[in-house]
């Protein structure tokens, strides 16, 4: 394993169509780092398709590891960058990523997206994001709420009304 | 026993090209079976070939109402016991028909499903194949069997691909046909599968009878990727909300239905999730009314539905 500061952290979802970003973001990875070893923050989806692009050291995100775990991991290793590969040609999405990147305290942060050269984004002006895409998920969270609501009661009501319930029960 | 061979058809002339003569030449080579195109309001010369090239297969001219409506058109205008439900972009085998009626004629079976394959005979990301399902994350998860070694018997399954299956026309419109809320297209098959189970009948794959089926290449010239996902992933919502009957599993799936809505912004990527859940929303009406249809039918519970079609219970 490297030591500290001798490694650059790769944040992706491997998602199918991110093959070129992801192997932009590793070619800018080991032409700005050449001495620094390349770690990935996984899920057990996309690790394999990391392993395939070359990406042997990986940290799993999955339910045995608590994400606190995953944190305290990506900040240990105190990446020198670290690069966010995004699905689309705009930097949507992604709050967990970019929360990784952010607590990892990478020195330098880039944005991968499909389309397009990396670009190089300042603590702040990801913070900003990782702010505005919290509030975001917020008010996704209240209006997704207010439609299940709306839809359990109305749906339990009409199941309700309708008797039967010979095969409801578990 | 005779089966009608429908081909659901919209403007899709030059898919007919291929996929119209090889059924013609099954239903022929299994004993005349009679075969008909259920057509959703094509614009394009897709009367004129049929008629021209295969004067005596049936053309269903209908107004524009989607996939569900054209099937139901067509299932309701056969005129025999049995008929085949085939996308025009689905070229038979020669030999695909006596299996599936053979099928058919299994005690309690509705329907039966082909064996799709890519038109390169490969099974790579083939659709279709041996279908199962598990309630998880607010939605009900398919699983398409791919392993080759595992497409070799008759077997049950969750749903017959709405490309290519076999039904008895009565238990077709007991169950209603395929449901409009699902319009225009996506997961009805599912839904259809799913209350065949729920009345205590079987759905069955039968890997003797093969498709060749060119994914995509109809709803792939309709419509962008991101509608696609949007339109799959607000039936996959709408099927939930009418399908599944138990309350502490339903209860459990909304709330986890609020978090992967929050998923738009933590992982992101397709389909847009939120407003999955919103376009969803607008159709609650008639989703309660499906649902309360569902809960005066249904005979068999939800878990039992998935064991079944797994073939792990009776």
């Amino acid at each position: 394993m490297s030591g500290p500061n001798h490694t650059v952290l790769l944040l992706t979802f491997a998602r199918r169509g991110e093959e070129s970003a992801i192997r932009e973001a590793l070619a800018l990875l080991s032409h700005s780092f050449p001495d620094a070893a390349v770690f990935a923050v996984a899920t057990p989806v996309s690790a394999a398709s990391l392993e395939l692009l070359g990406v042997a050291d990986l940290v799993i995100f999955d339910h045995t590891r608590s994400a606190r775990r995953v944190l305290a991991e990506a900040a240990r290793r105190k990446p020198r960058a670290a690069a966010i590969v995004y699905s689309g040609a705009r930097p949507e999405g992604h709050l967990k990523l970019e929360f990784v990147a952010l607590r990892s305290g990478a020195g330098r942060i880039y944005r991968c997206l499909s389309e397009g050269s990396p670009e190089l984004v300042g603590r702040v002006h990801l913070l900003g994001s990782v702010l505005w895409k919290a509030v975001l998920t917020c008010g996704h969270l209240v209006a997704a709420a207010g439609i299940c609501c709306a839809a359990f009661c109305w749906l339990r009501v009409a199941q309700l009304l309708a008797g039967g319930r010979r095969a409801s029960g578990t | 026993m005779k089966a009608t061979l429908i081909i659901i058809n919209h403007n899709g002339r030059h898919l007919l090209e291929t996929s119209l003569p090889a059924a013609v030449a099954a239903a022929r080579c299994a004993g005349d079976h009679p075969v008909m195109v259920s057509d959703d309001a094509s614009t394009d010369d897709s009367l004129l070939f049929v008629s021209k090239s295969f004067p005596a297969v049936r053309f269903l001219a209908l107004p524009k109402a989607g996939f569900g409506a054209a099937c139901n058109a067509g299932a309701a205008a056969a005129e025999t016991e049995l008929a085949v439900i085939l996308n025009n972009d689905v070229v038979v085998s020669e030999d695909f028909l006596p299996p599936l009626l053979e099928s058919l004629s299994q005690p309690n079976v509705f329907a039966v499903g082909c064996k799709f394959l890519n038109p390169d005979g490969s099974l790579t990301h083939a659709l279709g194949n041996r279908t199962s399902g598990e309630w998880r994350k607010g939605l009900l998860y398919l699983h398409h069997e791919t392993d080759p070694e595992m497409l070799t018997e008759t077997c049950p399954q969750l749903y017959p691909n709405g490309g290519g299956m076999a039904f008895w026309c009565d238990k077709w419109r007991q169950l209603g046909g395929l449901d409009p809320l699902y319009h225009p297209i996506y997961w009805e098959d599912v839904d259809l599968g799913y209350r065949a189970w729920g009345r205590g009948w079987r759905v069955l794959y039968e890997p003797r009878s093969i498709v060749y089926h060119d994914q995509g290449s109809t709803m792939g010239r309709l419509h962008r990727p991101w509608r696609i996902e949007l339109i799959s992933a607000k039936n996959a919502v709408l099927f939930a909300w009418k399908n599944l009957l138990d309350p502490k599993l339903f209860r459990r799936l909304l709330c986890e239905q609020v978090r992967w809505a929050a998923d738009d912004i933590v992982i992101g990527g397709l389909p847009p999730r939120t407003r999955a859940l919103w376009t969803a929303a607008r159709q609650l009406r008639q989703a309660a009314r499906s649902r309360a249809q569902e809960q005066r039918e249904r005979i068999v519970s939800d878990q039992e539905i998935l064991a079944r079609s797994r073939g792990e219970s009776a």
